[in-house]
């Protein structure tokens, strides 16, 4: 970890307003919208109200969003020379992973932060405990998503590529069930992908599992998917690195 | 330590494999150096067919070769970059990643490697936090002669302000040995000349410095030694007077086709090399007197013109020769990886 390259990177990444704009600009939006603003907003849940759990999945989207354009931007990086610049000086490569991934969860806590900070002022309620829990874990499992970033950008080293892959996202959230809520065939489908798990492991600490009226997730569920698909991106990502370094 | 701001004593014992304690180590060694680049689906490229290149402490070297001679991966090797297919490479007695780390060698490479939304500035700093003991950002900034533009964005500089912050990286180590991969490449010749006098302020103060580049006139300008590469071999090194000398001559060009009778053209006096067109002989002559006075007096040939060779003339001859193994396929310098990744 090297403290000024990542106060430089990290200072470069939150200067690039339209990424900032996705990762916490537009959670924030939508929270407003369709939590903040909606009639059920203030209807109970187990451990806050309904207000705290639209929260929470806007952060999980802000967070995912930010580890995915951060690690991406990171293989685009190494490709167009900048990691030749680095070959160049006394820091190994794992050290820039280890600040990169630094720089990756500090930008992944600004929507987490300020969806939180907004959602406290504008009606979301939470015990104490839930609220800390939950915003924690929305944090801490975006990480799982640097996995998905880092393989966009191996595979496809392209801007282009990267966009698509944090386009994709609003699809994964839809699926996921972050923003609509599911029931029936398409929540049974959903627990399979990928922002499923990390969505639904931030709302247990309010939800406590609470899914719809009739379908209540075990603690298992959520992990065993957070557990999976950090395994699968994890493993493509580190093939798709290797299988470069031997190029070089 | 040679570099004129030398306030840091160099500790010898920083680079441990040094060998020889009596005499210093040469900054670079190359031996038999070969690199062998194998795709699926492609024809095996041969970038470099065996090397061997000593460079001392103080010279000034020049890589000079057409596109494809292999002097990108030669200087990849130098930097630890690549690994050789076979052979050595060593700088200052270790092996290139270490001397690297050590930052006894540094580089300014040939295009890429900048991050476009940061400042000159930002950039400077954050590869100087990379390093144990960098000069200062102010002092590094100065000498490249960018100092007056450190708040602008990488982006907005031009091509030659590229290539100066690309040179105050490489100062950052406060390198024994700089290598410069066609530092010019990209720029117009205005820029190209501001360039080389910032480089010659570095040069004189008796730094080694190793460059590659495609302009002869680079290479005679500013060496004091060029290597000429072609095809992944080195086919000429010397002090720049002794390539040139390798071209000199005079080329004599008449209209003649030797008829019976009349003495052969190798038979001339003076000459080293014939050359034929459809209707005109030439000449390389170490003496175009006597080549001419023999041509006028014991021959029919007529329209004769005496010019001198020039280096250009020389590094044509020296790098086109006839190859007597496969031929390359491919160019070398453009089937580096991260340019194909790019792509």
């Amino acid at each position: 970890m090297n403290a000024t390259y990542w106060a430089i990177d990290l200072r470069r990444t939150l200067r690039d307003i339209t990424n900032i704009f996705f990762i916490a600009g537009l959670p924030l939006i939508m929270y407003l919208v369709f939590g903040s603003a909606q009639s059920y907003r203030d209807e109970p849940v187990a451990h806050g109200n309904v207000g705290s759990v639209v929260m929470i999945s806007m952060a999980v989207y802000g967070a995912v969003t930010a580890t995915t354009s951060i690690s991406g931007g990171a293989a685009l990086e190494r490709f167009q020379g900048w990691g030749r610049q680095l070959g160049l000086t006394p820091w190994s490569s794992t050290g820039f992973v280890i600040t990169k991934s630094a720089v990756a969860m500090t930008v992944a806590a600004v929507p987490v932060l300020s969806v939180g900070l907004v959602g406290a002022l504008t009606g979301a309620e939470a015990t104490p405990l839930a609220w800390v829990l939950a915003l924690a874990a929305a944090w801490i499992g975006s990480a799982v998503f640097a996995g998905y970033g880092l393989t966009a950008g191996m595979a496809f080293r392209s801007e282009s590529a990267l966009g698509v892959a944090g386009g994709s996202l609003v699809l994964f959230a839809l699926a996921g069930n972050l923003f609509i809520p599911l029931s029936g065939t398409a929540l049974e489908l959903a627990r399979f992908t990928p922002l499923y798990g990390i969505n639904a492991l931030a709302r247990f600490p309010l939800t406590g599992g609470v899914v719809t009226e009739s379908v209540t997730d075990p603690l298992w569920l959520p992990l065993l998917n957070v557990t999976a698909w950090a395994l699968i991106l994890g493993t493509t990502a580190t093939v798709l690195v290797r299988r470069r370094r031997g190029r070089d | 330590m040679v570099i004129h701001r030398s306030t840091r004593p160099r500790d010898p014992g920083r680079v441990g494999a040094v060998i020889d304690t009596d005499a210093p180590a040469p900054a670079l060694e190359f031996h038999d150096l070969t690199q062998t680049f194998t795709r699926p689906r492609a024809e095996t490229v041969h970038a470099l067919r065996g090397i061997d290149l000593r460079i001392d402490p103080g010279e000034v070297v020049a890589l000079l070769g057409p596109n494809g001679a292999g002097k990108t991966t030669a200087l990849d090797i130098a930097l630890g970059l690549t690994e050789p297919t076979g052979g050595r490479a060593r700088a200052f007695g270790a092996v290139p990643r270490q001397a690297v780390a050590d930052g006894r060698i540094a580089a300014v490479l040939q295009t890429g490697g900048l991050l476009s939304d940061l400042t000159v500035e930002e950039t400077v700093r954050a590869i100087a936090a990379l390093y144990r003991d960098p000069l200062s950002v102010g002092e590094v900034l100065d000498r490249a002669g960018i100092a007056t533009i450190g708040r602008r964005k990488v982006s907005r500089c031009s091509g030659g302000e590229q290539q100066r912050l690309r040179f105050a990286l490489a100062l950052l180590p406060d390198p024994d040995l700089l290598i410069l991969d066609e530092p010019t490449a990209a720029m117009d010749v205005g820029t190209r000349r501001e360039f080389w006098s910032t480089m010659h302020a570095e040069a004189t103060s008796g730094s080694t410095v190793l460059f590659a580049t495609h302009h002869l006139e680079e290479a005679e300008a500013f060496a004091d030694r060029i290597v000429l590469m072609a095809r992944g071999r080195i086919v000429a090194d010397g002090p720049v007077e002794a390539i040139r000398a390798m071209a000199t001559g005079t080329r004599v060009t008449a209209v003649w086709t030797p008829g019976p009778g009349e003495p052969a053209p190798h038979d001339l006096p003076g000459v080293t090399a014939v050359e034929r067109t459809p209707t005109r002989v030439i000449l390389t002559s170490t003496d175009s007197d006597a080549t001419a006075g023999a041509l006028l007096r014991g021959t029919a040939a007529r329209d004769l013109t005496i010019s001198p060779r020039s280096l250009d003339d020389a590094f044509v001859a020296l790098t086109a020769a006839p190859d007597t193994t496969a031929p390359d396929t491919t160019d070398p310098d453009t089937t580096d990886p991260d340019q194909e990744a790019a792509r």
